[in-house]
């Protein structure tokens, strides 16, 4: 047995607390949460019932926190946690979960499964049986800034375009400033309208913010990948950051899992309260349009529907804002059946997305995501997450599917109203 | 001579075995500690426990169309065996000769046989589900089995012993009873108790985010 | 009322002699052809404590007895059917059942002997077919549980006292005897639940079409060497399970009145019910030894439909085929190494069925 695979081991019996010992002591095995599961709906095969991904740190949890297990393990009859185990479980545990929290809200004993999975990702990683695409995207995020490689020079070649696009200027390292803003580096690489939407929103509701050149990225690859250490020192960087601005308010971007990172996790990762808020990109615009600070200029007639980043919505507890603000410019905004806190997730969160080797089931598990698309009836899918973003483009090119995917926050920069449009419609 | 036995020392000793495993058991979860949440909540966490605590007795729309069949035994087996174990007169009495020394209200005999019907059948399908299911098989282990085997035999036993005119049909249910109290903390039976604990914990998570889970 | 009721009564009774044609009243009428009759002191009060003995013109004066209990037949202290009840039970119905059953299964060995196990032609393939959803597998086991046991409580209640009483002394019979008879109360109706829900899921499936005649007239392929083709059930499949609602039904409706007795029902109609109830339950328990027989250890491939769900695609050629070519034509052949295919919103596979 490998000194890091003890360390795993050893981490792995770490995060077992009290929540995690009461969920594996009310799992009745009903199966009930496999029905919740997009990897299990659309391949039928029951390893991919999301308790059956626990059964390692099952294992370790009754051989040292019930009675039987204890007496089973002195007795030799039940043997410790072997290499095989993490080996065997490393595609369960990192391919076929997307950390999207639906089996939790279905478990009729009310276990937080997908808690469970991210803890037990911090043991696995450990050990090192974590996907090589995460591995490298963590690697990255800690070296680079980015777990895509972006450095402050694309950013800031970005943002010059930005500013030429609009005619506005973006302020960098703004001393004082109420709003920092995040990206997540795919906005930054593939959408770049988001940015150039925010400027120009911001403008409009004369918004005082600023991006740090110390910390632009918002994602966080040590949460997916399930590493508390790396996961600190990448939130760390944007606490430090904001702190030094001064700033009010940290803005998360679209990306769904920046969210819960920086919201949820952040203050847990590094031990103490902000002394700043967190808000969410769209949060804020709602918040703005609820204060007549930003005026739509019409409806699109066209039918939308709207994909819900699960990290946002389920695991973030933004639900309604986007819906607020999607029926401000939507005249026909139909709901998908499953929507809100019960979405079914797109099949790239939780890191799969950055793991080649899953390419393939997610493009199976995106099955549920087109009938779903389907059932609408509606061309025309708005979410407000830049992997979710990637990845329903992925599996409509895949399915060759008649879907054109847009940005929440971009939809509407389109209808926002300026003085220079409210001039030329005056005239 | 093992009538005695039965009817004495092995009863109180499954039933300290069974409160000192629960208590044993409840105290290990708790001991494992939760960490405090540092980020700045939304809504409470106590509302939220107390939400999940009772809303996840009402399934969600998934669990409604894609798993009636154990939705339905399984609600029929448990408000079954509540009945049969509260309200059986046998029991009541039981209850109050031993433990309590009062009684309480009493299911007439037609509901008592009504609440027997309803909980075997579900608890038949259920057992049936899990051996038929390729999830549930593939969860289910040993502790599953022996579960369900020994409520059944016990369910079963009381039955037979309905009259309460045979002695050997009161002991064997008895005994039966005795190891199913024994076997109890050491099981994933402890769910009786825990569910609210892992519920509680969840909606109090859920709650601060401002998540109706 | 009453006149009803005796009319009733006088009913069942020549169903029981139609039924049963019992040599009881031979024995009767020999016995009053002895050459000298003394005349019994007794038999005065026999008769007016028995009516429905005399003459309808006596027995009109003695419409009934008089009783402080307040219940059905309370005035009739002898019940003349009883005889003839306890004659069927005791002198028909427990050696001609006993030797049925033990007929049926000494037949069923005979046929593994002379025409053994009834392999799949080409041997397994590599590839099956989705024959049973989960629920139906359920309801199939659901059903078999309660059958099975209800039929040995039963069997325990009919022949327990002859063949388990001498070997277990009467103390350890009595307690097995009060268990069976509670516990054949308690699943009896779970039995009536069973049949609803088989009925329910199962009926559509099972009605008879084109070409189940020819499959009896070849011997279903068991008995002959030809393939015999057939949908998803074949005759034998069907007859059987229209033996089950139709035979079973009975057994439970009968069961029902035996056990409720509070829709006013007097000995006559219990009666009846009781042997209404037996012969059905023999019937039905010759049928399923059958039924296990060929579901087990008659027949290579059969059981696993049952089990996993999945049957063998050469075992559906063999003795399914229209239903098999049916699923090859809709591309639901699975390898056998796969999983469960999507099931979700995927109809049950018996749903194809039209």
């Amino acid at each position: 047995m490998s000194e890091q695979f003890e360390l795993g081991v050893a981490e792995l019996g770490k995060q077992i607390d009290a929540r995690i010992s009461s969920y594996f002591s009310s799992c009745v095995h009903c199966g009930l949460c496999a029905e919740a599961c997009l990897f299990y709906t659309e391949t039928g095969d029951p390893r991919y019932t999301p308790i059956y991904k626990l059964e390692p740190m099952k294992k370790l949890w009754r051989q040292e926190h019930t009675i039987r297990g204890k007496l089973a393990k002195a007795l030799g009859l039940s043997k410790p946690l072997q290499e095989k185990d993490f080996a065997d479980w490393e595609e369960l545990v990192y391919d076929s979960c997307t950390l999207c929290g639906r089996c939790s809200m279905v478990c009729p004993v009310g276990n937080d499964i997908t808690y469970m999975i991210s803890k037990e990702r911090e043991g696995f990683s450990r050990a090192g049986y974590a996907p090589e695409g995460l591995k490298g995207a963590t690697q990255r995020a800690l070296e680079i800034g980015s777990p895509m490689g972006v450095t402050l020079k694309t950013v800031l070649a970005t943002l010059a375009h930005v500013e030429k696009d609009t005619g506005l200027s973006v302020p960098v390292d703004q001393q004082g400033a109420d709003y920092m803003t995040l990206f997540s580096s795919m906005e930054v690489v593939n959408f770049p309208e988001y940015i150039e939407s925010i400027a120009r929103i911001f403008d409009a509701a004369g918004v005082s913010w600023t991006i740090s050149s110390k910390a632009f990225e918002a994602t966080n690859s040590g949460i997916q990948i399930g590493n508390s250490d790396n996961a600190a020192e990448i939130v760390g960087r944007v606490v430090t950051a904001a702190e030094e601005l001064g700033v009010k308010y940290v803005i998360s971007p679209e990306c769904g899992h920046a969210y819960t990172s920086i919201r949820w996790a952040g203050p847990n990762l590094i031990g103490r309260p902000y002394r700043f808020k967190v808000i969410h990109i769209l949060e804020l615009l709602d918040q703005l349009k609820q204060e007549g600070r930003i005026r739509f200029s019409g409806k699109t007639d066209e039918p939308v529907t709207f994909h819900d980043p699960c990290q946002i919505v389920r695991r973030g507890g933004v639900v309604q804002p986007q819906r607020d603000l999607l029926n401000g410019i939507a005249e026909n905004f139909v709901e998908m059946t499953d929507h809100g806190v019960m979405n079914w997730c797109c099949g790239g969160g939780g890191g799969v997305s950055a793991n080649e080797r899953a390419d393939e089931l997610r493009i199976k598990a995106f099955d549920r995501k087109r009938k779903q698309i389907e059932e609408t009836g509606v061309n025309t899918v708005v979410t407000a997450c830049a992997n979710c973003r990637m990845m329903l483009e992925d599996g409509i090119e895949e399915n060759e599917m008649e879907t054109t995917v847009i940005g929440l926050t971009e939809l509407i920069a389109d209808y926002l109203v300026t003085d220079a449009k409210e001039q030329s419609e005056v005239r | 001579m093992i009538a005695q036995l039965i009817d004495g020392p092995l009863w109180y000793f499954s039933l300290t075995v069974f409160v000192l495993g629960v208590l044993w058991r409840l105290f290990m979860i708790l001991r494992a500690g939760v960490k405090k949440d540092l980020a700045v909540p939304r809504d409470g966490s106590g509302a939220g426990a107390l939400r999940a605590i009772f809303s996840r007795f009402v399934p969600e729309r998934t669990v409604r169309r894609h798993g009636k069949v154990q939705l339905i035994a399984g609600y029929m087996f448990h408000l079954g065996l509540f009945a049969l174990l509260f309200l059986a007169r046998p029991h009541v009495d039981f209850f109050a000769e031993r433990m309590t020394g009062f009684g309480w209200w009493s299911m007439p005999y037609w509901a008592f046989i009504v609440a027997a019907e309803i909980a075997f059948a579900g608890l038949i399908m259920l057992w049936l589900y899990r051996l038929l299911n390729p999830v549930t098989r593939l969860l289910s282990s040993a502790d599953d089995y022996v579960g369900t085997v020994l409520v059944f035999l016990v369910m079963l036993s009381g039955c037979l012993a309905l009259a309460q005119s045979v002695e050997a049909l009161r002991l064997t249910h008895l005994l039966l009873v005795e190891m199913l109290l024994i076997y109890f903390p050491f099981s994933s039976l402890m769910h009786a108790f825990t569910f609210a604990f892992s519920r509680g914990y969840t909606g109090a998570t859920m709650g601060r985010k401002g998540i109706r889970a | 009322m009453l006149i009803n009721h005796r009319r009733g009564l006088s009913f069942f009774a020549v169903l029981f002699v139609l039924l049963i044609v019992s040599p009881a009243f031979a024995e009767d009428a020999a016995s009053s052809n002895k050459p000298v009759t003394v005349p019994n002191p007794a038999s005065d009060l026999w008769r007016a404590v028995n009516p429905q003995q005399l003459p309808p013109a006596v027995a009109a004066m003695f419409p009934r007895g008089d009783s402080q209990v307040q219940g059905v037949q309370s005035g009739v202290l002898i019940n003349q059917q009883g005889q003839i009840w306890r004659y069927f039970r005791m002198k028909q119905l427990l050696p001609i059942g006993g030797y049925l059953l033990a007929g049926a299964m000494l037949a069923v060995l005979l046929f593994y002997f002379i025409r053994g196990k009834v392999l799949i032609r080409d041997g397994e393939s590599d590839k099956k077919i989705e024959r049973y959803s989960v629920y139906e597998r359920m309801i199939h086991w659901f059903m078999a549980f309660i059958f099975l046991f209800l039929g040995f409580s039963g069997l325990i209640l009919l022949f327990g006292r002859s063949l388990l009483l001498p070997w277990m002394g009467p103390e350890l019979f009595s307690i097995l005897a009060s268990a069976a008879k509670e516990g054949h109360n308690l699943f009896g109706p779970l039995f009536l639940l069973a049949l609803v829900l088989m009925f329910l899921k199962f009926v559509v499936r099972n009605i008879y079409q084109k070409g189940d005649l020819t499959w009896l007239l070849k011997g279903g392929g068991i008995i002959g060497e030809h393939d015999v083709p057939s949908n998803f059930f074949n005759m034998g499949e069907k007859t059987l399970f229209w033996l089950l609602i139709l035979v079973g039904g009975l057994i439970a409706i009968s069961g029902v009145v035996l056990l409720f007795p509070v829709f006013e029902q007097g000995r006559g109609i219990m009666e009846l019910s009781h042997v209404v109830h037996a012969i059905a339950a023999v019937i039905m328990l010759t049928v399923i030894i059958g039924h296990i027989y060929i579901g087990t250890i008659g027949m290579q491939g059969a059981i696993e439909g049952m089990t996993s769900g999945y049957c063998d695609l050469n075992w559906a050629k063999d003795h399914h085929s229209w239903w098999a070519q049916r699923c090859i034509d809709e591309g639901k052949i699975v390898p056998k190494q796969q999983g469960s295919a999507v099931h979700h919103d995927n109809p049950g596979p018996g749903e194809v069925e039209k």
